[in-house]
């Protein structure tokens, strides 16, 4: 490595490949790592819209603004119990689903055709679509729930409900993600261990357990981190639905600081809660990422 | 320890596809047996019926005397090592012997013992710690192997499980397992495509063909008696030359084969059983090992055949050769390593009449005759 050094021919390869690549580095640049590093200047000024250019130097102020701010304070906690319902839910739904579909063989690509459908709706459709038919009076949920002599049910209107509702209707949108990841995995799981299994005389849970889980552990692992990173960002189901409502009851932090932001037009205090979201979401990455390259 | 019974079993997968075709073998209790034949005949899957991970679409199986066909695997008491070996990746070397056993409800202690004397036997006592990613092809064999012998079953099927190692190893590895089966000494079925291993490791080989069985035998007794072409074309390497001949003359001395412009006298112990065919279209079968350099007395008859090419193994030559001249069916000969010759050139050898195989131009089986010891 150390003694030879790169050729013309190499260096002038080199230096072709940066051209080719700067175009694309620089709309990169403009459009992705601009705003962000916009919004950490914002974070650490105090920013008034009547006054763009005559930003005050505040140092972490902001910061210390969001982090004392209860509000900020109960999205964030809320955001972090959502995305952990959200994501144990439907690995757990996603994996049920998973093992039955492994075992089929006739129909599987219309169950898959089926199964992805919501996946490729686009979130709003999904708000617009389920606001429709939970609407307490009008919707189809509690005329069908009412055929049977239940509701009706407050569904986005309730404080102690809503949540639940955003839930559910993520776990319709999302679940199907899981469900066709973790059915790549089991499908490319080899099949002679449980023959051996078989053998050795472990039935079918003593099976899922000692042979499935731990050789999916690495595809369980990426999915939960792909999915959780998702579920932190969740905004469009929010603001379709309940827009934080009812009360503060469904404000996940995603929510919350687009409220701040372009309704209570506190930019900068904003921005820096962005800055914090953005740290634990890049947190979450960083460790995928150094997961994933761990795996061989 | 048990013996194994196969009373006419057929297997047929759910795409109608006959994999298994009646087939009745008995294998007797403590037998080194072999299955041999090419890819897809069905080795694999009679193996599988008999380990309980196919089931039997009819006839009957019966281990130890007691019909198996409905058991489940694991109360089959028998151990299969897989072709590649399907240890269980996430294991630990010692977990992989261990499992068996854990969900068999044995104690740790003598869990422990039995993992100990495996490895000792083995000599993988230092892997124990170590998961299957980190051994190498010959050692994920003898935990494979290990697996299998730590929970000491009635019986032992073993699916090609030499054929990923390579050819040096395998070597090894087949004089480990007749070694393991001298001290064992429990039933092996053991699955191959590899007529050596065959050959070597076997006390019977049974041979298969498009789902059923061709014949069954001892080694030697298989290679000197086979009983089609097929058996004869498939055992040992180089195989028997097969060539299109006939059958003419009669009385002493003139029954003979002729192979184009060669011909080979019958010896008088099998012109009985051969001269109601004389006239007939057969195919000869002449063994690469059976051609000489010299004659040996009234038993071989000359042939003289032209040199094609020369092949040197080193502990022996190939002679490739035209039978009867230039132009005439093309033979292997094995000859001794300090043999020469140049392509073209014309020689003289002579042919141990008594090693001489006739079949059936038509179906391909062996004319009978009396059986040579
Ligand atoms: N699971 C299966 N489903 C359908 N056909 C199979 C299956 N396994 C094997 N076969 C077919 O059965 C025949 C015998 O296969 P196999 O027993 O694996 O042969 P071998 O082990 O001798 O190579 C082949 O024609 C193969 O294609
Ligand atoms: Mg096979």
């Amino acid at each position: 490595m150390s003694g030879i050094k790169a050729s013309a021919a190499d260096r002038r390869d080199a230096r072709f490949g940066y051209v080719l690549a700067a175009p694309s580095l620089t709309v990169l640049f403009l459009i992705i790592l601009f705003p962000v590093l916009s919004a950490l200047y914002t974070s650490l000024h105090e920013y008034t819209l009547i006054a763009p250019n005559f930003d005050i130097f505040t140092g972490f102020d902001n910061f210390r603004l969001a982090l004392a701010d209860a509000e900020f304070r109960h999205s964030a906690w809320l955001t972090i119990r959502f995305v952990i319902g959200v994501v144990l839910l439907e690995f757990v739904i996603g994996f049920g689903i998973a093992l039955m579909l492994n075992k089929v063989e006739r129909f599987k690509p219309i169950y898959y055709a089926i199964l992805l459908c919501p996946l490729l709706m686009n979130p709003v459709i999904v708000g617009l679509i389920w606001r429709m038919f939970l609407h307490p009076n009008l919707g189809i949920v509690n005329y069908l729930l009412s055929t049977v002599g239940l509701g009706p049910v407050n569904w986005l209107g309730d404080t102690k409900i809503a949540i639940w509702t955003v839930i559910m209707v993520d776990i319709w949108h999302q679940v199907s993600f899981m469900i066709v990841l973790l059915l790549a995995g089991l499908a490319s799981l080899p099949k002679e261990p449980y023959e051996a299994a078989r053998v050795d005389g472990a039935n079918a849970f003593q099976c899922f357990i000692h042979i499935t889980l731990p050789m999916m552990r690495t595809v369980i692992i990426v999915t939960l981190l792909i999915r959780l990173i998702f579920a932190v960002k969740t905004y469009d189901l929010i603001y379709i639905m309940t827009r934080g409502g009812p009360g503060v009851a469904t404000d996940l932090v995603s929510y919350f600081i687009y409220r701040t932001a372009f309704v209570g037009l506190n930019i900068g205090e904003a921005s820096a809660m962005s800055i914090i979201l953005l740290t634990a979401i890049l947190g979450l990455t960083a460790y995928l990422y150094r997961y994933m390259r761990s795996i061989r | 320890m048990a013996g194994i019974e196969l009373r006419n079993i057929s297997k047929v997968y759910g795409n109608a596809v006959l994999a298994v075709d009646d087939v009745s073998l008995e294998i007797k209790d403590g037998e080194f047996m072999i299955f041999l034949g090419p890819s897809g005949c069905g080795k694999s899957t009679t193996l599988r019926m008999i380990g309980g991970l196919e089931s039997i679409s009819k006839g009957d199986l019966l281990i130890g005397g007691k019909r198996m066909n409905d058991v489940d695997p694991a109360d089959r008491d028998i151990a299969i090592v897989f072709q590649n070996y399907a240890l269980y990746p996430h294991m630990t070397v010692a977990g992989n012997l261990g499992f068996g056993l854990k969900l068999r409800g044995f104690d740790r202690a003598e869990i422990d013992r039995r993992i100990r004397a495996i490895s000792d036997m083995l000599g993988i006592q230092p892997l124990l710690d170590r998961k299957p990613g980190q051994l190498s092809g010959g050692q994920r064999q003898r935990v494979a192997l290990g697996r299998a012998l730590v929970r000491e079953p009635k019986a032992f099927l073993l699916d090609e499980p030499l054929s990923n190692l390579d050819a040096k190893l395998r070597a090894a590895m087949r004089t480990e397992l007749i070694k393991l089966h001298h001290k064992v000494g429990t039933t092996i079925v053991h699955v191959t495509h590899d007529q050596i291993e065959a050959m070597t490791m076997g006390q019977r080989i049974c041979i298969m063909k498009d789902g059923r069985i061709v014949q069954v035998g001892a080694p030697l007794e298989v290679y000197r008696n086979p009983v089609n072409t097929f058996v004869a074309g498939f055992l040992a390497s180089p195989p028997m030359n097969l060539v299109a001949g006939r059958l003419e003359g009669e009385g002493q001395g003139t029954l003979k084969a002729v192979v184009g412009a060669a011909s080979l006298p019958i010896p008088d112990a099998f012109r009985a059983a051969y001269a109601a065919r004389s006239g007939s279209e057969v195919i000869v079968g002449l063994r690469p090992e059976d051609f000489h350099q010299s004659p040996m007395g009234d038993r071989s008859s000359p042939a003289s055949v032209v040199v094609v090419a020369v092949e040197l193994l080193g502990p022996e030559v190939i002679l490739v050769a035209e039978l009867g001249g230039t132009g005439g069916p093309e033979i292997m000969a094995r000859m001794p390593r300090d043999f020469m010759a140049r392509p073209g050139a014309m020689l003289q050898l002579h042919y141990d009449l008594t090693q001489m195989h006739l079949f059936d131009a038509a179906s391909g089986t062996a004319l009978s005759r009396p059986q040579l010891a």
